[in-house]
């Protein structure tokens, strides 16, 4: 037998080596570890929450936001609205807010 | 229990209907997963997570398919999935071991052992299994499917959702990339 006639022998021979081949068998107790599995995996969403907001570009990202909105929320604060700006006289304050002066006159002599 | 009644149960939610889903269903689903993985501890894992999937999921089974090509579609595809993941995992591991961190790598058997194949012929169907990581990704499924699993042709278009004509197609080309790929294994091995 010369060498490509023994070569193509062994090539036949690994083509049919898995022509009888049987099932392979999963371990024993798979219910058992998927049923474990479906458990960490409802414990774990937390973790991946944590961990998803800890990631620095998440977290720095926040931040930044966070910031931006305030720093926009001084801002609009901050221009003067000329249109709109009422002087308080005393006497406005007074009508306003009905400052009276009590006095123990005044609450002694409740009758007319 | 035939399938329809099987999936109603699964649908509303019945554990037994569950456990008689894994007992029957188990030894398929890890089979496919270890043929195509190639590494035990994977196939667990794999078969553990189509498991998951189908509880979670099988409310969204519509009956279109059979159920077990419901099933063999979900194996396939996690089984490829982790592939991928493993493939970019390696990747990773290299670019880290290039700038001197030790990247944890992980590599696959140099032979794997199908735990099905005749003790006699473990060696041989090694060899085969290294060449079928050679070949595309599709001829691959093809084969394990037909030659591992013992699906029909029909059942095997139905899985991979295309025609009797096309898995012919990719069974003859299969077979021939399998045979190049042996013959220059051989060839650089024999003296």
């Amino acid at each position: 037998m010369n060498r490509e006639e023994h070569i193509n022998k062994l090539v036949e021979e690994a083509m049919n080596s898995v022509n009888d081949v049987t099932r392979a068998e999963a371990k024993p107790y798979l219910l058992t570890r998927i049923h474990a599995r479906m458990n960490r995996e409802k414990e774990s969403f937390w973790e991946k929450a944590g961990w998803f907001i800890g990631r620095p570009a998440v977290a720095f990202t926040g931040l930044f936001m966070l910031i931006l909105f305030n720093a926009m929320v001084i801002m609009s604060n901050k221009t003067p609205d000329v249109a709109n700006t009422t002087e308080q006289t005393a006497q406005t304050q007074t009508d306003e807010f009905s400052y009276t002066v009590a006095t123990i006159y005044d609450t002694e002599n409740t009758q007319p | 229990m035939n399938q329809p009644e099987l999936v109603v149960q699964l649908q509303q939610g019945d554990e037994s209907a569950f456990r008689k889903l894994v007992d029957e269903w188990q030894h398929m689903v890890y089979n496919t997963a270890v043929s195509i993985v190639q590494n035990e501890d994977d196939a667990d894992d794999i078969t553990q997570e189509v498991f998951v999937q189908v509880y979670q999921s099988v409310s969204s089974f519509k009956g279109d398919s059979k159920f077990s090509t419901w099933l063999y579609r979900i194996a396939v595809s996690k089984a490829l999935d982790h592939e991928k993941k493993k493939k970019r995992k390696k990747r990773f591991g290299f670019v880290q071991s290039l700038f001197g961190s030790s990247g944890e790598e992980q590599q696959h058997p140099v032979e794997f052992n199908h735990p099905g194949v005749q003790l006699e012929k473990k060696e041989k169907a090694g060899e085969l299994f290294n060449a079928l990581n050679q070949i595309p990704e599709k001829q691959r499924i093809a084969f394990t499917l037909h030659k591992l699993e013992g699906r029909s042709y029909q059942e095997v278009a139905e899985i991979m959702n295309t025609t009797l004509y096309a898995v012919e197609s990719l069974m003859g080309r299969a077979k021939l990339n399998l045979k190049k790929e042996l013959s220059k294994y051989y060839n650089n091995n024999i003296s």
